[in-house]
């Protein structure tokens, strides 16, 4: 099992350095100046010569590219061109609070949803069945900037309950910090019950089709057990896939739910480092998010035989 | 179920008084978009910074509400006769915020600290002799006399320093910087102090009781600067829709920078009180002369023809702003019966001048981007009337970093865009005109303009200027290198909370004099 583990770690070195290499090729082909961002319509030809030379970008790509390479090799993600505040701590500050949100939103969407989708399958074809797709078809569809707008207007201005801009860590006050982020929770879990609904009602279709399934029927076996006992850790296994990919997607950053709420996240922090042409923030965010993808889908895989044996015994 | 429901309202119950309960009755909540850049006066800033930090900071001189440049920390400012020696005598009772008293030496200081290029003070080029002028010495005879001596006169040495993006070249206390001269924070001497600054979140300012307010009423960046409220806290929040959401639920009491697209909903609401104020920025359609079909200057008068300036500004402002086709902006002190000549809209004037030009129909790409709407629209509504006149007109949408790339290479035919505000109306003609062969983002490049816009930058004489800027005007309606709209708006938005706020030709907000109920 360690030898597996280093070996999927060691595989997340090269991965690592093809995604270095392609954002920071890929960042500089995109038109636009951080200079000229930074100084705006009045600045002349000689402070945007000056400012360039401070940023290292009157330097040639490769050179550019093997100096920033070399600091991050050991540790150093270069300073933000906007702010001058070093890359690393900003990314890890961001992404402390865009993961309290995804990943508490991913266990209530989970906790809602793999229910629902049995259910659904287990009750197929039904009025039950056809409202729970509907459903989640509904919240799969709705754009979460909206579905945001909507609980923003509702539960902040309408009725008031709770606070619309703003945010507060837990560290600080655990209580105002939770009011500010029921709304972006709520949100979240809401857009992703509808997709992991969608993917354990299909997984659950599958597995109540199995021989095992209709031998455990055929036994006498209460219905209720049938699903609990027999279907879900079958039908569970390719959701917790899902979930992986879900949960490595979202910790990537939830920009859209950071800008509508306010929230101080490594979404909002990674889309204005691209606006600004904020070169070391962008390549800092990508990087981290890669390796963040690589290391939460090694973290799936090796919980997968919990739900499937049959794996590790592969 | 009825005991579930209870369990939530008590579960949820302390989280849901908990944020009505954190603010305190005394600090005014102002939105802003994006979070500042730097409290350095002046050293890696934008719009939001000086916005901010311009309520900390003030400098010698200052800006008026209609763009002048008036003292603010000088009592009194002489001029030699032959405009390179400058001597500033400071107002009496002034303080910084760490308490102490401001003087000659605390002029020379910051002065000296801007002009070393370590600093990194955006403005140390237009007074370090590459730009405006060479500041070759700061005398101080005594505690309040500050000697400037320049190596070449002027007319504008004073409006450069006033610069908000110059950090309004704001006098600092030698405490800003630590032993090493490393930036610790501005101890500055306006009527805010700087306090907590949580990145991303927001930036806290609190009032300081021992300013020294100029006396009579609010005018620009001068005049009384009395803060009513205790704090004032910048929350940053970066969209439009969450901002007036926010407004609307009293969770900030000021939307200084809220869109004409809103102005109808916010005006009909009793909650909501609206003001809008002409600014100084110019937004309009840069045409490359370059071109070679734009090179004739008959295409470019049949735009200018083609398109209803008047029509553009009243939609896309809602009515707010008032057409203007000059550099010059409305509220200037040198917007004058000339400055308000403009080529009528008259799409049949435009098929003539486009006949006489031999155009056959070759296609004219209008560059423009979302992240502003104004200047999207206006390309659109551009289109369609240039289509409507004959002209077979494209909208090419990009993001703004790449429009701005292809701006600063001259690297289009047409440009939906806006100039940020510049307080004098040489600057105004200044940041578009120069010679394309060096500065391929110049807009004008007319030797005879450039001539006199070197003699505005020089003369002091304000009669004399009046009659340069218009004859500018003249010649710049002849050349059509650029088809100014309007003159961007103000629009703010206040609570019931919130009383007093005006906005003004800077476009920045300004929260002195700004009272809560």
């Amino acid at each position: 099992m360690l030898r597996y583990i280093l070996h999927r770690l060691l595989m997340t070195v090269p991965t690592a350095l093809l995604v270095a290499l392609a954002v920071f090729v890929l960042l500089r082909l995109v038109p636009g100046d951080p200079a000229q961002l930074m100084l705006g319509d009045t600045a002349t030809e000689e402070t945007l010569a000056e400012l360039r030379s401070q940023l290292g970008l009157d330097q040639s790509i490769p050179v550019q590219f093997m100096y920033w390479l070399g600091n991050v090799l050991v540790g150093d993600f270069g300073r933000s061109i906007t702010n001058d505040l070093p890359v690393l701590p900003l990314i890890l500050d961001r992404f402390r609070v865009s993961a309290s949100i995804v990943l508490v939103a991913v266990l209530l969407a989970t906790l809602v949803a793999v229910p629902a989708g049995m259910i659904a399958a287990w009750k197929q074809n039904s009025l039950g069945d056809l409202m729970i797709v509907a459903g989640a078809t509904m919240l799969l569809s709705i754009p979460s900037f909206w579905l945001g707008l909507l609980m923003l207007l509702l539960f902040g201005v309408k009725l008031g309950w709770l606070p619309v801009v703003g945010y507060v860590s837990f560290a600080e006050d655990f209580g105002r910090a939770l009011a500010y982020v029921v709304l972006p929770t709520a949100t979240l879990t809401l857009i992703e019950i509808g997709v992991v609904t969608r993917m354990a009602r299909a997984a659950t279709i599958e597995v109540l089709r199995l021989e095992y399934i209709t031998h455990a029927r055929a036994k006498g076996v209460p219905e209720g057990r049938v699903l609990w006992r027999h279907a879900l850790p079958n039908a569970f296994a390719p959701t917790w896939t899902l979930l992986g990919l879900i949960l490595g997607n979202l910790l990537g950053g939830i920009a859209v739910i950071e800008t509508v709420f306010t929230l101080p996240g490594l979404g909002r922090l990674l889309v204005d480092g691209i606006f600004a042409r904020d070169y070391p923030v962008v390549q800092g965010c990508l990087l981290f998010i890669a390796i963040m993808y690589v290391l939460v889908n090694l973290l799936v895989d090796l919980l997968y035989p919990v739900f499937d044996p049959r794996v590790a015994a592969e | 179920m009825r005991r579930a429901a209870l369990a939530l309202t008590l579960f949820a119950a302390p989280w849901i008084v908990g944020p009505a309960a954190a603010q305190s009755p005394g600090t005014l909540r102002v939105s802003i978009n994006a979070d500042i850049r730097t409290n350095d006066p002046g050293v890696n800033r934008d719009g939001n910074t000086d916005g901010v930090m311009m309520h900390v900071l003030e400098g010698l001189v200052g800006l008026t509400e209609n763009g002048d440049v008036a003292p603010l920390l000088a009592a009194r400012i002489d001029v030699s006769d032959d405009g390179k020696t400058y001597t500033f005598t400071l107002r009496d009772g002034v303080t910084f915020h760490n308490g102490q008293p401001l003087t000659s030496a605390d002029v020379a200081w910051t002065w000296k600290r801007y002009l070393d290029p370590a600093t990194k003070w955006r403005c140390q080029s237009e007074f370090g002799g590459k730009g405006l002028t060479r500041i070759e010495a700061v005398e101080t005879p005594d505690a309040r006399t500050a000697v400037f001596r320049i190596d070449k006169p002027t007319a504008i040495f004073l409006s450069v320093m006033a610069r908000p993006d110059c950090g309004g070249s704001a006098i600092l206390h030698k405490d800003s910087v630590d032993a090493d001269g490393k930036w610790k924070g501005p101890i500055a001497t306006g009527p805010f102090k700087f306090g907590e600054w949580k990145r991303s979140e927001f930036i806290e300012l609190e009032r300081f009781a021992g300013y020294a307010s100029l006396p009579g009423p609010r005018d620009g960046y001068v005049g009384g600067k009395k803060a009513e409220v205790e704090r004032v806290r910048f929350l940053v929040i970066p969209d439009p829709a969450a901002t007036k959401a926010a407004l609307l639920a009293g969770s900030i009491d000021v939307w200084a920078d809220a869109s004409a697209e809103d102005l109808p909903e916010l005006k009909r609401r009793s909650d909501i009180t609206v003001d809008t104020a002409p600014t100084m920025s110019v937004s309009g359609f840069l045409l490359q002369t370059r071109d070679p079909v734009l090179q004739d200057v008959r295409v470019r008068r049949a735009i200018a023809h083609a398109i209803d300036t008047a029509e553009i500004a009243t939609g896309i402002t809602q009515g707010t702003a008032q057409p203007n086709a000059s550099m010059v902006p409305v509220p200037s002190s040198y917007y004058s019966k000339v400055q308000a000549q403009r080529l009528a809209a008259d799409p049949a004037a435009a098929k003539k001048l486009l006949a006489e030009a031999g155009y056959r129909g070759q296609t004219i790409k209008i560059l423009a981007n979302k992240r502003y709407g104004a200047m999207y629209d206006a390309a659109v509504l551009a289109q369609a009337m240039m289509q409507q006149a004959g002209i077979t007109a494209e909208l090419e949408v990009l993001e703004w970093a790449t429009q701005l790339d292809r701006y600063l290479k001259g690297d289009y035919q047409m440009m939906s865009f806006s100039y940020s505000a510049r307080l004098d109306a040489a600057l105004n003609y200044e940041m578009m005109s120069g010679p394309k062969a060096t500065q391929p983002r110049k807009v004008w490049d007319n030797p005879e303009a450039l001539k006199l816009l070197g003699e505005a930058m020089v003369v002091a004489d304000r009669s004399r200027r009046q009659a340069i800027f218009d004859r500018l005007h003249t010649m710049f309606l002849a050349d059509v290198p650029m088809l100014v709209l309007y003159n961007g708006v103000d629009i703010a938005a206040s609570g019931k909370r919130a009383k007093g706020y005006k906005g003004w030709a800077a476009g920045q907000p300004r929260l002195w004099g700004v009272s809560l109920q």
